[in-house]
């Protein structure tokens, strides 16, 4: 277990690999399912984009009259 | 349970094993000795660390120069309370990314990108990107004004800073970076080292903690700034992406979620003591002008207490500034560049090398460059983006919340260890309060900005 790590390695080849099948790199680059959003769900996100934009312009604004 | 793989395998069939799993084995390989083995200390030791790094992270540059302003300004009385309010709701947010990471082993960035597409999932990065960089340079900023006590200049800050990030960044290891940088955030205790020496009034300071009072007065503008800016200095977006990814790089699972759960309020609970200590170190400058002091041009807060308290208080302040900016820019552009590479698609760990994780790291070290590029711009408005980068971390943090309780609520991903209601109620309201606060003090200081309303 403590020798270095060797890139390009298989399972097979070390004797023990302490970490769960989703933790290896592969598992983790494999995409999770798209989650299914309601109607609400997605009006309520998009009125919250739109309201984090307006008030981040606010903001901006504000900075550049300060200066 | 943590899976020993010790039988051999089909070559062909089985999937290649990178640096990153090795480097995250011997991690795990540790960690399973010391479960099996019933050594609980050495288990907390070992899986300690996003959650005090994301807390003591947050208690940075320009959320310590908050908390002594507020000080000075007001003395003692209802920010004290409030601190430790802000970091109550930081705990309630950041064990939801604790838990995600250790759950679906993937950082916030690559999950929201994955499971709400890619427009939401380059909005929450963009929103990132933008407020690390304001961030990153209030901390070069401030590590500034502490290293200008000493008669440092700005080139021997920026330099500091980058060299930090790059020496951090060589070894390939996220245990071995998670260490120095653990080695680093315990110095933030210099604040409440600086609060003792202070010698402040601790009966006025207990009755605050108890009462809140009394409630600041003062213009509606100055106090929803003080209000989003404390917010801003406790909760922020980076520290999700941070925790998260953090998380996932350690290598939690979901039988360390209790200790992950010990670390975060742990973590929390240091950053709020520390906190308060920057707190009460500036009300020993209220009545002293204290509330006038703009000092992050020069080297106004360290100055002004050597006058008022001595020049030990001064110099432990000073150093307290220098480490809170330089912990903070190596938390900040840790999750920058966990967020380049997820949203990317690309490998962003710690445990990988620099030419399988390119991205990762280059993004680690421009964005410290830039930084500190801007922070040696002669006639920068440093002041004027140090004052308003947590105010805008208010403001934008909402949206990042929001994704962070529809995953953290996500049976389909989290399982049986999805939010429970108790836990839904009390982040939703932490993000109506925010949200609420941050709204205010952007509409607020709009139409006072466009003269639309008569300023305060």
């Amino acid at each position: 277990m403590e020798r270095p790590a060797t890139q390009g390695q298989r399972p097979g080849d070390e004797p023990a690999l302490f970490l769960e099948p989703g933790q290896l790199a592969a598992a983790i680059r494999r995409p999770v399912p798209r989650a299914q959003l309601g109607r609400r769900a997605t009006i309520a996100l998009w009125a919250l984009r739109v309201l984090v934009i307006i008030l981040s312009a606010m903001v901006i604004y504000t900075f550049f009259s300060q200066l | 349970v943590s899976v020993t793989l010790r039988e051999p395998r089909d070559a062909a069939a089985g999937p290649l094993l990178t640096a990153e799993d090795w480097a995250r084995s011997r991690d795990r390989g540790r960690v399973h000795r010391a479960r099996g083995g019933g050594r609980r200390w050495l288990l907390l030791w070992l899986l300690a660390g996003p959650g005090i790094l994301a807390m003591l992270g947050e208690n940075d540059g320009p959320s310590m120069v908050s908390y002594t302003a507020t000080g000075a300004a007001y003395g003692m009385g209802f920010f004290l309370p409030f601190i430790v309010v802000t970091f109550a709701m930081a705990i309630v947010c950041q064990e939801m990314c604790m838990r995600v990471g250790a759950v679906t082993h993937r950082g916030y960035g690559q999950l929201v990108l994955e499971r709400f597409g890619p427009v939401w999932g380059w909005f929450a990065a963009s929103d990132l990107l933008f407020t690390n960089l304001v961030t990153l340079i209030a901390e070069f900023v401030v590590i500034r004004v502490g290293l200008a006590y000493f008669h440092l200049g700005p080139v021997i800050a920026a330099g500091l800073g980058v060299a930090l990030v790059a020496v951090t960044l060589s070894g390939g290891r996220y245990w071995r970076w998670e260490r120095i940088v653990l080695g680093l955030a315990v110095f933030n205790g210099l604040f409440l080292a600086a609060a003792i020496m202070a010698r402040p009034h601790w009966g006025q300071a207990a009755r605050s903690l108890g009462t809140f009072s009394p409630f600041p007065g003062g213009s509606l503008n100055t106090l929803l700034l003080l209000v989003a800016s404390t917010i801003g200095a406790t909760v922020t977006p980076w520290m999700v992406f941070f925790q998260q990814s953090a998380s996932a790089d350690k290598g939690l699972t979901h039988r360390d979620i209790r200790h992950g759960r010990l670390d975060t309020i742990l973590g929390g609970a240091l950053a709020a003591v520390f906190g308060c200590g920057a707190f009460i170190v500036g009300t020993r400058l209220a009545g002293h002008a204290g509330a006038g002091i703009q000092g992050l041009a020069g080297a106004g807060f360290p100055s002004a207490l050597a006058h008022v308290s001595g020049h030990a208080v001064a110099t432990v302040f000073a150093f307290g500034l220098i480490e809170s900016g330089a912990v903070a820019i190596l938390t900040i552009c840790a999750s920058t560049a966990c967020s380049a590479g997820e949203c990317a698609g690309v490998t962003a760990s710690f445990n990988s090398r620099p030419r399988t994780a390119t991205l990762f790291y280059t993004a680690n070290i421009t964005a410290a460059l830039i930084a500190a590029g801007i922070i040696l711009i002669p006639g920068a408005p440093l002041l004027s983006i140090a004052l308003n980068a947590n105010a805008l971390a208010t403001v934008l943090l909402p949206v990042t919340l929001v994704f962070m309780i529809l995953l953290a609520s996500d049976r389909q991903l989290m399982g049986r260890r999805a939010n429970t209601v108790s836990v839904n109620v009390a982040a939703v309201a932490i993000v109506t309060f925010v949200a609420g606060c941050g709204a205010a003090y952007g509409i607020d200081s709009f139409l006072q900005a466009a003269h639309l309303i008569p300023g305060g």
